[in-house]
């Protein structure tokens, strides 16, 4: 087994979230991908270098930091649970936990960093991860991060107890075994090589509690902010009103972090975050309203930027029964109705970004300039009318029915998508409107035939997507899609660890979609961060998708 | 008075009775399930399995029966407790302790405000009627009564946040701990909803100060040849004031409604906040206390409403 220094462990993780680069959207791509090297140095005082120097951090930003001051953020910070694990709001909770590893904020996300673990051994037949843990780590009460919170954090997300509901269960299928070797080592054995494990290890709810604290709370933190090894600290809560977070003096990177507090502000509506950051009120928002984003553009003091996120808005069509039973009625939707009309259509609403399966800020997305001249990215009308008389359909088709939620996508993208079905297809449809809350029940239940919806997932590779979503059977494919082509090279897809190789069957598994869809993807969302250009180190104009949460390399540069 | 203010009391019961059983029936009948609120896909759970959308109903008591949770809910308010959120599990009792002096600083700042602009407003444009003074009031009002509070917030911080590049606090900041920080949380939502409630105040008082300037006690008082400012302020004024209390105290209930969109447009941590937000995330309990917390608030305003008829004017005496 070789073992990975910092650095070459960087380069490997880098090959799969670095490969972004290439394919970053068309705007937000900047250069190559970069794999971050050696620490830039930073003003730091002797304590704090010998502190760290026997485990030193590895995230430092450009420029020179400043220490000190409150750091304000405008976003929803509500949430139903403390437990990450438990669908709890990380982008809250995640600046005072860490996991093994994490995308790194000072290269735009561009590549996986070590994080509690220090380095990492992959096996040959890269089946075996073999964690080598930092040894300096303590939680928030002092106690000491070992490999057994490894081990119970992750047994409870694989291997939940009864009560609890693990959304990341799914993503973790393939581990077969979890073990801890000593108390500075974990080992993770899978089923078969997967080359995105590391990606799924960098979800911003994939962190570490201590077992002491798991056990404490009976495997339960829905109530609890049980004590992280994050760089802050809880101080304060006040619900649905603001979370106060201090500065950690014993966090593990002696170096970091810089500002003193960071107090997230509940602000539910785009717009008054964005007016939050226009007016001071508050230093930066993870996404504010597309209006207020343009007036933060006018500003000299204000910097912002339009981020990929992984969530989409979609079509969703039953393939259970009638027409949209037929590949060909439903590729004839998805050549016939055009991405770029319902993007101008929802423009007020947010910005959609035009996409194919794999979301832009994945490595293996296509790029915007392949993707102009793909069918079904431009809309083919007379193919598409091919295809229903083909079907059987020359005719006209039976009235169907668009379910959608109150609000903007019942207003807006639910008629963009009856007027052009029934003007270019000679479709009919017909709208109803329910409950948003409502929606996944329907989904469930299969009582639709067209549905717009949202539906995103925290990994952008294809990978997880794939097998919850349009594999035959899987956990999460309501429409009942089947299509044994890309059965097959999910399969491959899987277990595939060579970048070129899988490109490859990634782009096949893609073109497989096009030809049979399942669904019609409206399009990914693009996120609206907009901050206070005093704000430095989390280089959110140089991120190639949007994350929320940790930001320990924030300074301020007041 | 005593036995008037029991009697009150008592008729009040089944009224509150009333408010709950609907607010607690409307809130299970209407679509919206909590928990598809809670375990979206943002959370990565939307879809939970049979089994587990039990366990998580147990666990909010929503597995019992309606009249159970109806008598466990009001068990919870006759203790004081009000229960716990389902979004947040915060106890709600809490919560509305410390939004509610801000709501309740808006809705007496704004009635403050509505007296201050609408009632000399209203006697001048009445004791002046048909000059170009009372034309351009009642313009003015016409205007005021036009214009929905929460579009009128909107222009506010429009123009705050783009021509002043301010806007109001984001979080609470109470009375008692920093005036001047309360006083900017909660100067704009009174001035805006005082305007219209001003409207409507300015109104009633014209109407009513007409009445009065025609009655026979107003002539008297010319005839004995008092000065306009006696007339008016011994005379006119306290007996236009009857209906404007009544209506200031029927607006109170309009106020709370209206505090919800304007608290939403600037937005104000009070609880028109948390109510939308509870309806939002499909928080029945919290809806549910709060509408109960409305219910209650507008009874007792009524009833003071009512008290205070009987020390304006001396002819009426409850007994």
């Amino acid at each position: 087994m070789p073992r990975l220094n910092r650095r070459r462990f960087l380069q490997l993780a880098g090959a799969g979230a670095g490969l972004a680069v290439l394919a970053a959207c068309a705007e937000a791509a900047p250069d190559a991908p970069a794999v971050v090297d050696e620490p830039t140095p930073v003003p730091m005082s002797e304590a704090d270098v010998a502190a760290s120097a026997d485990d030193p951090g590895l995230m430092r930003p450009p420029g020179t930091p400043k220490r000190g001051g409150h750091l304000k953020t405008a976003f929803g910070v509500t949430m139903a649970s403390f437990d990450a694990h438990q669908g709890g709001g990380t982008h809250v909770l995640s600046h005072m936990y860490n996991n093994l590893v994490r995308n790194n904020l000072v290269d735009g996300l561009r590549t996986v960093a070590p994080d509690l673990a220090r380095s990492v051994d992959v096996s040959d037949d890269g089946k075996t991860y073999t964690f080598n843990l930092r040894s300096v780590v303590k939680y928030h009460n002092g106690a000491d991060f070992t490999s057994t919170d490894v081990l119970a954090t992750f047994n409870r997300i694989m291997d939940p107890p009864q009560g609890m509901i693990s959304p990341l269960k799914a993503e973790f299928s393939f581990v077969e075994d979890l073990t801890a070797p000593d108390a500075g080592t974990a080992v993770f054995h899978l089923s078969a090589p997967r080359s995105y494990f590391l990606n799924v290890l960098t979800a911003t709810n994939a962190y570490i509690y201590s077992e002491a604290s798991l056990q404490e709370n009976d495997f339960d933190l829905r109530d609890t902010i049980a004590p992280g090894t994050g760089a802050f600290k809880f101080v304060e809560h006040q619900p649905a009103e603001r979370w106060l977070l201090e500065r950690n003096p014993d966090y593990w990177d002696a170096e970091l972090p810089y500002i003193d507090q960071l107090e997230l502000l509940h602000v539910p509506a785009w717009s008054d975050r964005g007016t939050a950051v226009l007016t001071g009120q508050a230093d930066m928002s993870w996404n504010v309203a597309f209006e207020t984003w343009q007036e933060g553009s006018n500003r000299d003091d204000i910097d912002n930027k339009l981020l990929p996120n992984f969530g989409a808005y979609w079509l969703f069509m039953n393939n259970a029964s009638g027409p949209l039973a037929d590949a060909r009625v439903r590729k004839a939707i998805h050549l016939g109705v055009s991405k770029q009309n319902l993007k101008a259509a929802f423009g007020t609403q947010e910005v959609i970004n035009i996409t194919r399966w794999v979301p832009q800020g994945d490595p293996y997305a296509t790029s915007p300039a392949d993707l102009a001249s793909m069918p079904g990215y431009r809309e083919d009308i007379a193919e598409a009318k091919r295809l229903l008389a083909e079907a059987g359909y020359g005719d006209g088709v039976p009235e169907l029915e668009i379910l959608a939620a109150s609000g903007p996508q019942a207003e807006l993208l639910a008629p963009a998508v009856q007027d052009m079905l029934n003007r270019d297809l000679g479709i009919p449809t017909k709208i109803r409107i329910i409950e948003r809350a409502s929606l996944g029940t329907e989904q469930q239940q299969g009582t639709y035939q067209l549905m717009v919806h949202t539906r995103g997932h925290g990994v952008s590779d294809i990978s997880p997507r794939g097998n919850l979503w349009w594999r035959t059977g899987g956990s999460q494919n309501f429409g009942g899609y089947s299509e044994p082509r890309f059965d097959a090279l999910l399969d491959q897809i899987d277990d595939e660890t060579d970048v070129p190789t899988r490109q490859g069957q990634i782009n096949e598994a893609q073109d497989v979609l096009d030809d049979n869809p399942p669904e019609y993807l409206i399009g990914y969302t693009y996120h609206l961060p907009m901050w206070n250009s005093k704000v430095k180190g989390i280089e959110l104009h140089d991120r190639i998708f949007a994350e929320w949460g940790r930001m320990e390399t924030v300074w301020i540069d007041s | 008075m005593h036995q008037y203010i029991l009697q009150r009391l008592l008729i009040a019961i089944p009224t509150v009775f009333g408010v709950t059983v609907l607010i607690f029936l409307a809130m299970r009948v209407i679509p919206g399930d909590p928990l598809q609120t809670i375990y979206t896909e943002s959370t990565g759970a939307y879809i939970l399995s049979e089994e587990e959308l039990a366990e998580v109903r147990a666990s909010l008591g929503l597995d019992k029966p309606l009249w159970q949770q109806y008598l466990s809910w009001m068990g919870q308010v006759f203790r004081g407790e009000m229960g716990y959120s389902f979004w947040t599990k915060d106890p709600i009792s809490q919560m509305i302790l410390r939004r509610g002096p801000i709501s309740a600083q808006i809705a007496f700042f704004a009635v403050v405000l509505s007296w201050l602009f609408g009632v000399p407003i209203g006697l001048l444009s009445a004791w002046f009627r048909n000059s170009w003074a009372d034309q351009v009031s009642r313009a003015g009002i016409t205007l005021f009564l036009a214009v929905p509070s929460f579009w009128l917030g909107l222009l506010i911080i429009l123009f705050t946040v783009l021509v002043l590049t301010w806007r109001p606090p984001l979080t609470i900041i109470q009375f008692w701990e920093d005036p001047g920080g309360n006083f900017a949380i909660v100067a704009l939502p009174s001035i805006t909803l005082g305007l219209g409630l001003g409207a409507a105040t300015a109104r009633m008082a014209r109407s009513a100060a007409l009445e009065a300037l025609f009655d026979d006690y107003v002539r008297t008082a010319r005839a004995k040849g008092l000065g306009n400012s006696l007339i008016i302020w011994r005379h006119v004024f306290k007996n236009a004031m009857l209906p404007v209390i009544t209506s200031t105290g029927l607006a109170l209930g309009g106020l709370l409604g209206g505090t919800v969109s304007v608290e939403k447009a600037f937005p104000v941590p009070g609880l028109g906040s948390l109510m939308v937000q509870g309806m939002q995330e499909r928080d029945w309990m919290m809806i549910q206390n709060l509408v109960l917390v409305y219910g209650l608030i507008y009874v007792f305003v009524n009833l003071l409403v009512d008290l205070s008829y009987g020390m304006l004017d001396p002819r009426i005496r409850y007994s």
